[in-house]
């Protein structure tokens, strides 16, 4: 049972009246949400998927953005991101708590299969002790619920393990294992370790920027770890905890990240704010039906992305890949409101 | 060690750079060699392949001209004697280029030693400030390269610290944050600060004036507003953030609808236009305003046009909202505004208010906020009277003579 089914006709159809019902949900359940709609003059009925209201994912830095009451608050997930020290708060119900692992789940199932595989982590045990639990450890600890026997493969000062890899590829290098890492991290490390990794299921995230500067793109990041660790079966995945349990996942072939069927995304001319058509990039907006406890069913991401194709992949939708992220906006100006102190 | 940029020369220890301005012979109040030396600075200034470039060297040259130098002298005379307080340090603001030669300029003709903190992030126009200067110095008396002095250092509480020990004043541009970090260095007794923390400003219409005026007044007035607006960003303290529509529901509708079209179409066709950053940055910051119920209305006219409705007038946001995003309220009469304004507020441009009605207006606020009232256009012009002060003033000491 996979959840990489719908074409895009399909995807459209299913998807707009969950999304437009959960908009008109929202409206009535987050009064900030609800002004915001009544502000820029959005109103029902919306007849394509593209036409509903976004959200630009900052609000959750700059707002307490929920539509549940207070005391249905399960978890409140937080992120700090990479450019602000203001986190994402992220408030989930009880409901909303146990749909996203399950999606998740479901969605990674696509690649690694039915059970759970022996798990191996390019990353320190301490990125998931820490208490005050960093967005790198959440992606960790999130994703070790679909493995077993974890495995970290780095010590507590972050140096490569070779006797603990040694001794997991002992006990499970004949099967398939599931390999978690930040997409530089297994870069970085993967291919310093020497040894084979072929039964391997590499699933990586967390984004291009380093290995950018590197040169390094998606094609010869796999041709590498292929070449030097064996490793055949690669997958990138792109998501936020601004929609937590909803992960784009890379196909077997490369050929780019696919949408769950759950989700969709929106590439937006900068410029127009109309959906760009497929090899134009644009910013990214990302739609799920699983924020039902937030208004984050539709957001706008500060990534730039571009769809390669539509139903012409390996998995049907669309297919795209993220290009990078959008630099902060700076201005002139005399105050040192943005980060320009002098002394 | 600091980099020295003016007078060009090699890194010098700090207390060697205090004892070389301390050691360059004295200056007098309106100093016929800094006189000099200003205006053939304003002059080079002017050159049409400078200004074209950069619009904003053509404002400061014709700040430094002659007769303006001589009109700010003029304005010190009084019943004492009117003397230099010494050695001034600046700290200008890393992101407008242009700020610390008014600064230093004024300070210099009113016969002080000169210390100017230019930013290591400093721009290109300040570069071109920097090597203007030094032209400018093959002809000046040596007395100028004795006594004044622009540096650059990265973050070094130490040298800030020295230098603020051996002022006896510092000027303080650029922000709360900046003014806070350097209050953290002591002052000898005997000095002070003049500081310039954050502000912001806005702008007020009469909305029967507007609608009253013809074409071309109204043309003339949005391309002021426009560069009031957009030159810096929207970001600049002078700039205008909300404008204030004064007059009937009917006719303040009108006016701002009327506005709008002409600024929407001024800022399409001078080519003011965002990058997709800012866009964002917009979207974030307008739609934040709606979410905490500031905004009950906002529209975009392309990326770089967005209008906020206040839902009321005590609404209206003093932070920076990105390039081009204007919050708008009505109020009935001018005198409205006396219990919205702050001591953040700024500058107050204008359109369709009779001078006595401003007079009126700035009696009423009696200090709570509001250091200058300038017609639309006006908002960067530097003046040297700048946040309540007068530069000239502030940057010398009076002697009281009585026989």
């Amino acid at each position: 049972m996979t959840v990489f089914t719908r074409s895009a006709a399909e995807r459209e159809a299913a998807l707009l009246p969950e999304l437009a019902a959960l908009t008109e949900r929202h409206r009535r359940a987050c009064e900030p949400y609800r002004r915001i709609l009544d502000a820029i003059g959005s109103a029902a009925p919306y007849a394509r998927v593209a036409d509903l209201p976004w959200l630009p994912v900052r609000l959750f830095k700059t707002h307490e953005l929920r539509s549940v009451p207070e005391e249905q608050v399960f978890k409140v997930l937080t992120s700090s991101g990479t450019t602000g020290q203001v986190p994402s708060r992220i408030y989930l119900d009880r409901q909303a708590a146990a749909t996203q692992p399950r999606m998740l789940a479901a969605t990674l199932r696509a690649v690694l299969g039915e059970r759970r595989l022996p798990m191996l982590i390019v990353d320190s045990r301490s990125v998931v002790r820490d208490p005050t639990l960093s967005a790198r450890g959440a992606g960790v600890l999130g994703m070790m619920n679909l493995g077993r026997d974890h495995t970290f493969a780095l010590d507590e000062r972050g140096v490569l393990n070779h006797e603990a890899v040694k001794g997991f590829l002992a006990r499970h290098g004949g099967k398939p294992y599931l390999i978690f890492a930040f997409t530089f991290m297994a870069w970085l490390h993967l291919r310093e370790l020497g040894m084979d990794l072929s039964q391997g299921v590499l699933v990586h995230s967390g984004g291009w920027k380093k290995l950018a500067a590197q040169s390094v793109d998606s094609a010869e990041y796999r041709r590498q770890l292929g070449e030097e660790c064996g490793l055949r079966r690669i997958h990138n995945f792109y998501g936020m905890v601004e929609q937590i349990g909803t992960v784009f996942l890379e196909g077997p072939d490369g050929g780019g990240l696919y949408c769950p069927d759950f989700a969709d995304v929106v590439i937006r001319d900068p410029d127009t704010w109309q959906e760009a058509p497929p090899g134009v990039p644009g910013l990214i907006e990302v739609v799920s039906t699983l924020p039902t406890s937030y208004p984050g069913h539709v957001l706008l991401t500060e990534d730039l992305g571009v769809v390669h194709g539509v139903d012409d992949g390996i998995w049907p939708g669309k297919r795209f890949s993220v290009l990078g992220r959008l630099p902060r906006a700076e201005a002139r100006g005399c105050s040192d409101t943005h980060g320009l102190a002098a002394a | 060690m600091l980099d020295v940029r003016f007078p060009a020369g090699p890194p010098v220890p700090v207390d060697d750079l205090l004892d070389q301005v301390t050691a360059g012979g004295r200056l007098s109040v309106g100093d016929e060699r800094i006189r000099d030396f200003l205006s053939a600075f304003g002059r080079r200034l002017l050159r049409p392949t400078l200004s074209r470039r950069h619009p904003e060297l053509g404002s400061l040259g014709f700040f430094l001209r002659r007769s303006e130098l001589q009109r700010t002298i003029e304005g010190l005379r009084g019943e004492h004697v009117r003397v230099p307080r010494g050695l001034v340090f600046h700290i200008p603001p890393a992101n407008v280029d242009t700020i610390f030669v008014y600064s230093w300029a004024l300070s210099a003709l009113v016969g002080n030693r000169n210390v100017v903190r230019l930013s290591p992030r400093a721009g290109t126009v300040a570069a071109t400030i920097v090597k203007t200067l030094q032209e400018t110095l093959d002809d000046a008396d040596p007395i100028v390269a004795a006594t004044q002095r622009i540096v650059c250092y990265d973050r070094s509480e130490s040298i800030t610290a020295t230098l603020s020990t051996a002022c006896d004043l510092r000027v303080i541009w650029g922000g709360d944050r900046t003014v806070d970090e350097v209050r953290k260095h002591p002052l000898p007794p005997y000095a002070r600060d003049l500081a310039f923390p954050d502000r912001s400003s806005f702008a007020a219409v009469r909305a029967t004036a507007w609608l009253c005026a013809p074409q071309a007044t109204r043309q003339t007035v949005t391309e002021g507003f426009v560069n009031d607006s957009y030159w810096f960003d929207q970001a600049a303290c002078s700039s205008p953030r909300t404008v204030y529509w004064v007059g009937s529901r009917a006719d303040c509708h009108a006016a701002r609808a009327d506005f709008t079209t002409h600024l929407s179409h001024t800022v399409t066709e001078r080519g003011w236009a965002v990058d997709a950053a800012m866009a964002v940055e917009k979207r974030v910051s307008t739609y934040g305003l709606a979410a905490d119920g500031s905004a009950g209305a906002i529209d975009f006219h392309g990326n770089a046009l967005a209008n906020v409705t206040l839902a009321t007038a005590v609404a209206a946001p003093r932070r920076w909202l990105g390039t081009g995003t204007f919050a708008h309220a009505r109020l009935d009469s001018l005198t409205e505004l006396v219990p919205l304004v702050g001591r953040r507020d700024q500058t107050m441009t204008h359109f369709g208010f009779p001078r006595a009605e401003l007079l009126e207006l700035a009696r009423a606020l009696a200090g709570r906020g509001v250091d200058r009232m300038v017609p639309f256009g006006d908002a960067l012009s530097f003046h040297r009277v700048w946040d309540g002060v007068d530069l000239a003033s502030e940057f010398t000491r009076l002697v009281t003579v009585s026989a």
